[in-house]
Protein backbone atom coordinates (compact mmCIF):
# COMPACT_ATOMS: atom_id res chain seq x y z
CA UNK A 1 0.00 0.00 0.00
CA UNK A 2 1.55 3.65 -1.36
CA UNK A 3 2.33 6.12 1.49
CA UNK A 4 0.28 8.58 1.62
CA UNK A 5 1.32 11.92 0.43
CA UNK A 6 2.27 14.50 3.24
CA UNK A 7 1.89 17.76 0.92
CA UNK A 8 -1.34 17.20 -0.79
CA UNK A 9 -2.29 18.79 -3.97
CA UNK A 10 -3.25 22.08 -2.83
CA UNK A 11 -5.15 22.57 -6.69
CA UNK A 12 -6.95 19.75 -6.11
CA UNK A 13 -10.68 20.92 -5.33
CA UNK A 14 -12.17 20.45 -1.91
CA UNK A 15 -8.89 21.80 0.33
CA UNK A 16 -9.01 23.51 3.21
CA UNK A 17 -7.89 27.19 3.12
CA UNK A 18 -6.62 28.63 6.70
CA UNK A 19 -8.78 30.99 8.43
CA UNK A 20 -6.78 33.95 7.59
CA UNK A 21 -6.48 33.01 4.07
CA UNK A 22 -10.43 33.04 3.98
CA UNK A 23 -10.60 36.17 6.14
CA UNK A 24 -8.19 38.17 3.20
CA UNK A 25 -10.50 37.20 0.96
CA UNK A 26 -13.75 37.93 2.14
CA UNK A 27 -12.41 41.18 3.12
CA UNK A 28 -11.76 41.89 -0.69
CA UNK A 29 -15.71 41.66 -1.13
CA UNK A 30 -16.62 45.00 0.63
CA UNK A 31 -13.99 46.44 -2.05
CA UNK A 32 -14.00 44.56 -5.46
CA UNK A 33 -18.04 45.63 -5.97
CA UNK A 34 -17.17 49.54 -5.56
CA UNK A 35 -14.53 49.03 -7.23
CA UNK A 36 -15.51 47.13 -10.27
CA UNK A 37 -18.23 49.82 -10.16
CA UNK A 38 -15.70 52.79 -10.58
CA UNK A 39 -13.64 51.16 -12.77
CA UNK A 40 -16.79 50.60 -15.48
CA UNK A 41 -17.77 53.92 -15.05
CA UNK A 42 -13.81 55.28 -15.39
CA UNK A 43 -13.81 53.57 -18.91
CA UNK A 44 -17.23 54.34 -19.88
CA UNK A 45 -16.14 58.20 -19.25
CA UNK A 46 -12.91 57.47 -21.35
CA UNK A 47 -14.81 55.88 -24.11
CA UNK A 48 -17.06 58.63 -24.26
CA UNK A 49 -14.83 61.47 -24.20
CA UNK A 50 -12.76 58.69 -27.13
CA UNK A 51 -16.05 58.65 -29.30
CA UNK A 52 -17.76 61.92 -28.34
CA UNK A 53 -21.06 59.45 -27.34
CA UNK A 54 -23.03 60.52 -23.70
CA UNK A 55 -23.86 57.42 -22.53
CA UNK A 56 -21.17 54.65 -22.74
CA UNK A 57 -20.33 55.91 -18.96
CA UNK A 58 -24.11 54.22 -18.12
CA UNK A 59 -23.12 51.20 -19.82
CA UNK A 60 -19.56 51.19 -18.34
CA UNK A 61 -20.98 51.22 -15.04
CA UNK A 62 -23.90 48.49 -15.61
CA UNK A 63 -20.88 46.59 -16.96
CA UNK A 64 -18.72 47.40 -13.57
CA UNK A 65 -21.47 46.26 -11.47
CA UNK A 66 -22.16 42.86 -13.75
CA UNK A 67 -18.35 42.30 -13.12
CA UNK A 68 -18.34 42.92 -9.34
CA UNK A 69 -21.31 40.73 -8.50
CA UNK A 70 -19.61 37.80 -10.74
CA UNK A 71 -16.54 38.29 -8.63
CA UNK A 72 -18.95 38.11 -5.69
CA UNK A 73 -20.30 35.01 -6.76
CA UNK A 74 -17.26 33.41 -7.88
CA UNK A 75 -15.82 33.84 -4.25
CA UNK A 76 -18.50 32.56 -2.65
CA UNK A 77 -18.76 29.69 -5.29
CA UNK A 78 -15.04 28.89 -4.54
CA UNK A 79 -15.46 28.29 -0.24
CA UNK A 80 -18.61 26.38 -1.35
CA UNK A 81 -17.12 23.93 -3.54
CA UNK B 1 6.05 75.46 -2.62
CA UNK B 2 4.58 72.93 -0.71
CA UNK B 3 6.10 71.52 2.39
CA UNK B 4 9.02 69.66 2.26
CA UNK B 5 10.48 66.82 5.06
CA UNK B 6 13.95 67.17 5.69
CA UNK B 7 14.82 64.36 3.55
CA UNK B 8 12.77 65.67 0.50
CA UNK B 9 14.90 69.00 1.06
CA UNK B 10 17.91 67.45 0.47
CA UNK B 11 17.03 65.64 -2.59
CA UNK B 12 15.37 68.71 -4.15
CA UNK B 13 18.14 70.68 -3.40
CA UNK B 14 20.57 67.69 -4.76
CA UNK B 15 18.70 67.01 -7.84
CA UNK B 16 15.73 69.47 -8.20
CA UNK B 17 17.71 70.50 -11.48
CA UNK B 18 18.15 67.18 -13.39
CA UNK B 19 14.98 66.20 -12.36
CA UNK B 20 13.05 68.85 -13.77
CA UNK B 21 15.08 68.71 -16.57
CA UNK B 22 14.35 64.36 -17.26
CA UNK B 23 10.70 65.48 -17.08
CA UNK B 24 10.23 68.22 -19.42
CA UNK B 25 12.34 66.30 -21.54
CA UNK B 26 9.10 63.45 -21.03
CA UNK B 27 6.68 66.22 -21.97
CA UNK B 28 5.70 66.40 -17.78
CA UNK B 29 5.55 70.21 -16.66
CA UNK B 30 6.17 69.69 -12.37
CA UNK B 31 4.07 71.89 -10.89
CA UNK B 32 6.88 72.94 -8.91
CA UNK B 33 10.03 73.10 -11.17
CA UNK B 34 12.04 74.40 -7.93
CA UNK B 35 11.22 71.27 -5.74
CA UNK B 36 9.79 68.35 -8.40
CA UNK B 37 10.16 65.50 -5.80
CA UNK B 38 7.19 64.49 -3.29
CA UNK B 39 7.56 64.04 -0.06
CA UNK B 40 6.00 60.69 -0.91
CA UNK B 41 8.94 59.71 -3.35
CA UNK B 42 11.38 61.02 -1.37
CA UNK B 43 10.16 58.65 1.49
CA UNK B 44 10.24 55.56 -1.01
CA UNK B 45 13.61 56.40 -2.06
CA UNK B 46 14.40 55.91 1.47
CA UNK B 47 12.74 52.54 2.18
CA UNK B 48 14.22 52.00 -0.94
CA UNK B 49 18.13 52.26 0.36
CA UNK B 50 17.29 51.57 3.61
CA UNK B 51 16.34 48.03 2.20
CA UNK B 52 19.12 47.56 -0.08
CA UNK B 53 21.74 48.51 2.73
CA UNK B 54 19.92 45.90 4.80
CA UNK B 55 20.37 42.93 2.42
CA UNK B 56 23.75 44.22 1.50
CA UNK B 57 24.58 43.55 5.48
CA UNK B 58 22.86 40.53 5.17
CA UNK B 59 24.03 39.29 2.19
CA UNK B 60 27.73 39.64 3.86
CA UNK B 61 26.87 38.41 7.19
CA UNK B 62 25.28 34.88 5.68
CA UNK B 63 26.36 32.36 7.97
CA UNK B 64 24.95 28.79 7.40
CA UNK B 65 26.92 27.52 11.14
CA UNK B 66 25.72 30.61 13.13
CA UNK B 67 23.38 32.39 11.65
CA UNK B 68 22.46 36.26 12.91
CA UNK B 69 19.65 37.79 14.34
CA UNK B 70 19.26 39.82 10.82
CA UNK B 71 19.50 36.26 9.23
CA UNK B 72 17.21 34.71 11.57
CA UNK B 73 14.54 37.63 10.73
CA UNK B 74 14.81 37.35 6.78
CA UNK B 75 14.91 33.55 7.15
CA UNK B 76 11.63 33.96 9.24
CA UNK B 77 9.25 36.27 6.75
CA UNK B 78 10.98 33.93 3.73
CA UNK B 79 9.79 30.69 5.37
CA UNK B 80 6.72 32.46 5.96
CA UNK B 81 5.51 33.94 2.76
CA UNK B 82 6.61 30.44 1.38
CA UNK B 83 4.49 28.44 3.94
CA UNK B 84 1.87 30.79 2.89
CA UNK B 85 2.05 30.82 -0.67
CA UNK B 86 2.49 26.87 -0.73
CA UNK B 87 -0.75 26.81 1.13
CA UNK B 88 -2.24 28.97 -1.68
CA UNK B 89 -0.54 28.38 -5.02
CA UNK B 90 0.58 24.47 -4.31
CA UNK B 91 3.86 22.99 -4.92
CA UNK B 92 5.58 24.94 -7.86
CA UNK B 93 4.79 28.54 -5.64
CA UNK B 94 9.10 28.94 -4.56
CA UNK B 95 9.80 30.92 -7.92
CA UNK B 96 6.85 33.43 -6.72
CA UNK B 97 8.61 34.19 -2.98
CA UNK B 98 11.00 36.24 -3.79
CA UNK B 99 9.00 39.03 -5.62
CA UNK B 100 6.16 38.34 -2.81
CA UNK B 101 8.71 38.58 0.11
CA UNK B 102 10.29 42.19 -1.27
CA UNK B 103 7.07 43.49 -2.33
CA UNK B 104 6.08 42.70 1.41
CA UNK B 105 8.59 44.30 3.23
CA UNK B 106 8.25 47.74 0.62
CA UNK B 107 5.28 48.01 1.89
CA UNK B 108 5.85 47.34 5.66
CA UNK B 109 8.58 49.75 5.66
CA UNK B 110 6.78 52.08 3.70
CA UNK B 111 4.01 51.82 6.49
CA UNK B 112 6.23 51.67 9.69
CA UNK B 113 8.30 54.93 8.43
CA UNK B 114 5.79 56.91 9.29
CA UNK B 115 5.84 56.37 13.16
CA UNK B 116 9.73 58.13 13.13
CA UNK B 117 8.98 61.49 13.64
CA UNK B 118 10.75 63.89 10.27
CA UNK B 119 9.22 60.89 8.35
CA UNK B 120 5.62 60.07 7.03
CA UNK B 121 4.08 56.69 5.30
CA UNK B 122 4.44 57.31 1.53
CA UNK B 123 1.54 54.67 1.45
CA UNK B 124 -0.61 57.36 3.10
CA UNK B 125 -0.64 59.04 -0.42
CA UNK B 126 -2.91 57.44 -2.99
CA UNK B 127 -0.06 57.09 -5.56
CA UNK B 128 2.26 54.95 -3.76
CA UNK B 129 -0.14 52.00 -3.55
CA UNK B 130 -1.28 52.64 -6.41
CA UNK B 131 2.27 51.76 -7.86
CA UNK B 132 2.59 48.56 -5.71
CA UNK B 133 -0.73 47.35 -6.52
CA UNK B 134 -0.09 47.95 -10.71
CA UNK B 135 3.49 45.89 -9.95
CA UNK B 136 1.18 43.25 -8.05
CA UNK B 137 -0.80 43.27 -11.41
CA UNK B 138 1.80 43.14 -13.51
CA UNK B 139 3.69 40.45 -12.11
CA UNK B 140 0.74 38.51 -11.94
CA UNK B 141 -0.50 38.52 -15.24
CA UNK B 142 3.25 37.92 -16.57
CA UNK B 143 3.53 34.82 -14.63
CA UNK B 144 -0.41 33.56 -15.84
CA UNK B 145 1.16 34.36 -19.23
CA UNK B 146 4.25 32.73 -18.56
CA UNK B 147 3.04 29.16 -16.76
CA UNK B 148 -0.09 29.27 -18.94
CA UNK B 149 1.15 30.67 -22.34
CA UNK B 150 -1.27 31.61 -24.67
CA UNK B 151 -4.32 29.53 -23.51
CA UNK B 152 -3.76 31.90 -20.55
CA UNK B 153 -6.16 34.28 -22.30
CA UNK B 154 -8.85 31.64 -21.76
CA UNK B 155 -9.24 32.72 -18.33
CA UNK B 156 -10.91 35.95 -19.79
CA UNK B 157 -13.34 33.83 -21.94
CA UNK B 158 -15.75 32.73 -19.71
CA UNK B 159 -16.85 28.77 -19.68
CA UNK B 160 -18.67 28.95 -23.01
CA UNK B 161 -17.05 30.03 -26.88
CA UNK B 162 -20.52 31.86 -27.20
CA UNK B 163 -20.30 33.97 -23.78
CA UNK B 164 -16.76 35.03 -24.72
CA UNK B 165 -17.67 38.66 -26.14
CA UNK B 166 -19.62 39.58 -22.85
CA UNK B 167 -17.10 37.48 -20.58
CA UNK B 168 -14.05 39.76 -22.15
CA UNK B 169 -15.03 43.09 -21.03
CA UNK B 170 -16.38 41.87 -17.67
CA UNK B 171 -13.09 39.82 -17.07
CA UNK B 172 -11.18 43.02 -17.80
CA UNK B 173 -13.03 45.31 -15.42
CA UNK B 174 -13.24 42.35 -13.02
CA UNK B 175 -8.99 42.22 -13.20
CA UNK B 176 -8.44 46.00 -13.29
CA UNK B 177 -11.05 46.27 -9.76
CA UNK B 178 -8.09 44.19 -8.07
CA UNK B 179 -5.90 47.04 -8.38
CA UNK B 180 -8.04 49.95 -7.38
CA UNK B 181 -9.40 47.40 -4.53
CA UNK B 182 -5.86 46.53 -3.24
CA UNK B 183 -5.08 50.53 -3.55
CA UNK B 184 -7.93 51.85 -1.87
CA UNK B 185 -7.59 49.29 0.70
CA UNK B 186 -4.05 50.43 1.65
CA UNK B 187 -4.39 54.16 0.93
CA UNK B 188 -7.68 54.31 3.65
CA UNK B 189 -5.88 52.40 6.17
CA UNK B 190 -2.51 54.13 6.00
CA UNK B 191 -4.25 57.28 5.81
CA UNK B 192 -6.64 57.14 8.39
CA UNK B 193 -4.10 55.73 10.79
CA UNK B 194 -1.63 58.74 10.23
CA UNK B 195 -4.81 61.01 11.04
CA UNK B 196 -5.71 59.38 14.23
CA UNK B 197 -2.02 59.54 15.90
CA UNK B 198 -1.87 63.10 14.47
CA UNK B 199 -5.14 64.53 15.96
CA UNK B 200 -4.42 62.65 19.51
CA UNK B 201 -0.79 63.78 19.39
CA UNK B 202 -2.01 67.53 18.23
CA UNK B 203 -4.80 67.30 21.36
CA UNK B 204 -2.00 65.65 24.39
CA UNK B 205 1.04 65.23 22.94
CA UNK B 206 2.39 63.30 26.05
CA UNK B 207 1.45 59.57 26.83
CA UNK B 208 -1.96 59.53 24.86
CA UNK B 209 -0.54 58.44 21.68
CA UNK B 210 1.29 56.07 22.46
CA UNK B 211 -1.52 53.49 22.18
CA UNK B 212 -2.50 54.95 18.57
CA UNK B 213 1.32 54.20 17.68
CA UNK B 214 0.92 50.72 18.56
CA UNK B 215 -2.27 50.45 16.53
CA UNK B 216 -0.88 52.56 13.33
CA UNK B 217 1.74 49.84 13.81
CA UNK B 218 -1.17 47.17 14.17
CA UNK B 219 -2.66 48.30 10.85
CA UNK B 220 0.45 48.64 9.24
CA UNK B 221 1.52 44.96 9.65
CA UNK B 222 -2.57 44.07 8.83
CA UNK B 223 -2.00 45.52 5.86
CA UNK B 224 0.73 44.24 4.29
CA UNK B 225 -0.12 41.04 5.21
CA UNK B 226 -3.76 41.90 3.73
CA UNK B 227 -1.75 42.95 0.10
CA UNK B 228 0.51 40.06 -0.13
CA UNK B 229 -1.77 37.51 0.91
CA UNK B 230 -4.30 39.16 -2.03
CA UNK B 231 -1.74 39.18 -4.43
CA UNK B 232 -1.09 35.67 -3.86
CA UNK B 233 -4.57 34.58 -4.54
CA UNK B 234 -4.47 36.83 -7.78
CA UNK B 235 -1.53 35.19 -8.16
CA UNK B 236 -2.77 31.61 -7.85
CA UNK B 237 -5.46 32.23 -10.03
CA UNK B 238 -3.56 33.46 -13.08
CA UNK B 239 -1.25 30.21 -13.11
CA UNK B 240 -3.88 27.92 -12.09
CA UNK B 241 -5.22 25.83 -14.60
CA UNK B 242 -8.73 25.73 -13.76
CA UNK B 243 -11.02 28.39 -15.54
Amino acid sequence: MPAPDPTPDRESPGRKESFWVQAARYSQLAFILPAALVVGWLIGVALDRWLHTTWLYLAGILLGIVAGFIELIRTFLRDAK
Amino acid sequence: MPEQLWFTEILNHLFATPVTSLLRTLHIEPKYPAAPISNSFSMEVLVFAFLLVLFLLLRSRLSVDRPGALQHAFEGVEGFIQGQSEEIIGHHSEGYTAFLAVLALFILFCNLIGIVPGFESPTAVPIVPLGCAICAFIYYQSQGFKHGGISYLKHFLGPMPALAPLMLPIEIVSHLARVLSLTIRLFANMFAGDMVTLVFFSLVPIGFPIPFLGLHIGVSLLQTYIFVLLTTVYLQGAVSEEH
